[in-house]
């Protein structure tokens, strides 16, 4: 009977270990897969508009942050990476005169452009795995006194994303600014918060780093 | 013959198989007092029969893909511990019940759900051969022989039934079993990890306490039909990807209808002529499909210019192989496709695109894409402003003696030979069919 407890014993951690592949380790492995082939769509914006728009790796890398701070729940945070790494494809149906007009565009042209979160949810709703991410896609940059009641998931991509822009032409402080004017307005108060304590966090690190590289060399 | 007779051949072959099988194996349920613990291994093995799993085939073969049970690994546990007589009719039994409740929910038909039966009968007896040849059935359960019949029996019943699955597939839709076939063995070595436990425990389960004792198995089997299900979701994934890229290619360029399938169809099969193997082959028609992602990214007015180009214009057209794999960089399971996208401009005789390469530093795979390519262009399946200058679309013959005026120079001789092969082989099948 001894080699029968011995082989039950293996029998279960396999089992155990099963149901860990099958719960915990695929589903991660299928959400990063996703990822990496939506990155095509990402790239392809980015080559279309010679780098304006699409980008999607800070962003998404940002956002996982943000949301991790905002307590949205796992399967959330996946479905909002996805909308990342989709949001701007609408973009393919824009005119490229448009997109790549040096000059600034007129209000006429600025409501084609507006348009390209409508046309890339109704094309992210087209492909069968992905229906559940266009309304974030939609909503990418929603506004907070239009539409208050929207997903956390999409006032904190529409926030972030200006953060981002902003902080890229000017500096963090004047994006930092920019949100905190607009929290309550234009940006979600709670996700503007979120915002900036990660961002501060995130100095706060870098700035330890560096005196501990800096003690190193010294 | 008609795909509706070949299917009706096949299905009565395999049924008088079934049915000598099921006579050879007599009536084992009824002469031993297995009778109470049948009904209660029928009910949990339909129930694990009933959750059924997609899995998704390639979308050119079929769209409905096949519909795979996890219950092998109960029947395996059945057959080492009450003998293959009996695993034989469990496994009839289950497939037919739940087989026959699917066609009311899944809304397939009657047909399908005897050629499962009969195919499940078949692979329930080899594998049941296949152990008996090195384990005594109910000598016990803990020992090495028994996990080697085990693992063996997985092996034997998963094999057999993909074999017969792929044919029946490969009948049914009209494609070639090579193709099918390589797909459903793929995930064999996977797809025995993931059941071995299982068919272990519930082998002990029914040695240790009868068909009681299935119910402790349960549980593990949800986990491992979740595995499958992701596994399945995985494949999936793939497909739409390159669906959905392809979709955006087919709307940023206005192709006349189905350049893109007649193109990686080709693609394909040249590739498989010039005896590449079938995962690549696969991946041929992958990169068939997207070989010009690249004309996404360019300006629209100059894609669709009714008129000639202008230098400059050309210049950005020219840019489309490279932009195409400048989209792709980032994924990495469409990395080998990358190259291939690169360089389908590029001729042999180094006159080509970005690079002007020359000759063998072409891979094979990119040669055969710009062959198919400019083929279909001369037939005139492109857009109007991309065919050479003051040519009118070619006929089919017109079109095969400029491939072979052009091998060597613009095309690979290799390449454009047995591409004029398949073309002339695919017009006398067209003939014939036109004919009957």
């Amino acid at each position: 009977m001894q080699g029968a407890w011995w082989a039950l014993g293996i029998a279960v951690a396999s089992i155990a270990a099963l149901a860990y592949y099958a719960f915990v380790v695929l589903p991660a492995r299928i959400h990063r897969w996703r990822c990496e082939g939506l990155r095509a769509f990402a790239r392809l914006i980015e080559l279309r508009t010679q780098g304006r728009y699409g980008k999607a790796e800070p962003l998404a890398e940002l956002a996982s942050a943000v949301a991790l701070r905002l307590g949205i729940p796992l399967h959330e945070r996946r479905q909002m990476e996805l909308a990342v790494y989709l949001r701007d494809i609408g973009m393919v149906a824009i005119p490229y005169h448009i997109l790549n007009k040096p000059t600034p565009l007129t209000p006429a042209e600025r409501d084609l452009m507006a348009r390209h979160a409508e046309i890339g949810a109704s094309i992210t709703e087209q492909i069968p795995g992905l229906w559940h991410v266009a309304p974030i896609v939609r909503l990418h940059h929603v506004v907070y006194s239009e539409q208050p009641d929207a997903p956390l998931a999409a006032h904190l991509l529409s926030a972030l994303e200006d953060w981002i822009r902003i902080a890229e032409s000017a500096d963090a402080d004047t994006a930092a600014s920019v949100l905190k004017q607009g929290a309550g307005a234009r940006y979600h108060p709670v996700v503007v918060q979120a915002i900036l304590s990660e961002v501060r966090q995130r100095t706060l690190d870098g700035v330890q780093s560096l005196t501990r590289s800096a003690a190193l060399w010294l | 013959m008609s795909w509706q007779e070949r299917i009706r051949y096949w299905t009565v072959t395999l049924g008088a198989l079934a049915a000598g099988l099921l006579a050879l194996a007599g009536t084992p349920l009824i002469h031993e007092q297995l009778l109470p613990d049948l009904l209660g291994i029928v009910v949990l093995a339909i129930t694990a029969e009933l959750l059924l799993i997609r899995y998704p085939l390639r979308p050119e073969y079929s769209d409905r893909g096949i519909w795979l049970s996890v219950s092998t690994p109960i029947v395996i546990g059945v057959i080492l511990v009450y003998g293959w007589q009996f695993g034989v009719w469990l496994d009839a039994l289950i497939t037919l019940l739940a087989g026959t409740v699917t066609v009311y929910l899944r809304n397939t038909r009657l047909r399908w759900v005897a050629v499962n039966t009969f195919q499940s009968i078949l692979s329930a007896w080899a594998a049941g051969i296949a152990t008996t040849a090195i384990f005594d059935t109910g000598s016990g359960v803990w020992s090495v022989a028994a996990a080697g019949a085990l693992v063996l029996g997985l092996f034997v019943y998963m094999l057999v039934n993909g074999v017969l699955v792929s044919m029946t597939v490969a009948l049914a839709e009209g494609v070639r079993m090579r193709w099918v076939l390589a797909q459903t063995l793929l995930s064999l070595p996977r797809d025995i990890v993931l059941m071995t436990p299982i068919a272990f425990l519930a082998m002990a389960a029914l040695h240790a306490y009868g068909a009681v004792g299935l119910l402790g198995v349960l549980a593990p089997y949800l986990a491992l039909r979740q595995a499958f299900v992701l596994a399945a979701r995985q494949q999936e994934l793939y497909h739409q990807t390159i669906r959905s890229l392809g979709f955006l290619v087919q709307r940023a360029h206005p192709y006349t209808g189905g350049h893109l399938q007649r193109v990686s169809m080709w693609a394909r099969r040249v590739a498989e002529r010039l005896g590449l193997p079938p995962d690549r082959c696969e991946l041929v028609y992958e990169a068939a499909l997207l070989h010009d992602l690249g004309k996404t990214v360019l300006d629209e007015r100059i894609l669709n210019k009714p008129d000639r180009l202008t230098p400059e214009e050309w210049e950005e057209i020219r840019k489309h192989p490279q932009l195409g794999a400048e989209i792709l960089r980032d994924t990495p399971f469409l990395a080998p496709i990358i190259p291939w996208i690169a360089l389908h401009h590029e001729r042999p005789d180094g006159a080509g695109y970005p690079f002007g390469l020359k000759g063998d530093q072409i891979p094979i795979e990119a040669r055969v894409i710009a062959v198919v390519d400019a083929f279909d262009a001369m037939i005139g399946g492109e857009a109007p402003n991309q065919r050479r200058p003051h040519k009118r679309p070619l006929s089919l013959d017109e079109a095969l003696a400029e491939l072979e005026q052009g091998a060597g120079k613009q095309f690979d001789p290799q390449v454009a030979a047995v591409f004029r092969q398949v073309v002339r082989e695919w017009r006398t099948h067209c003939e014939a069919k036109a004919g009957a």
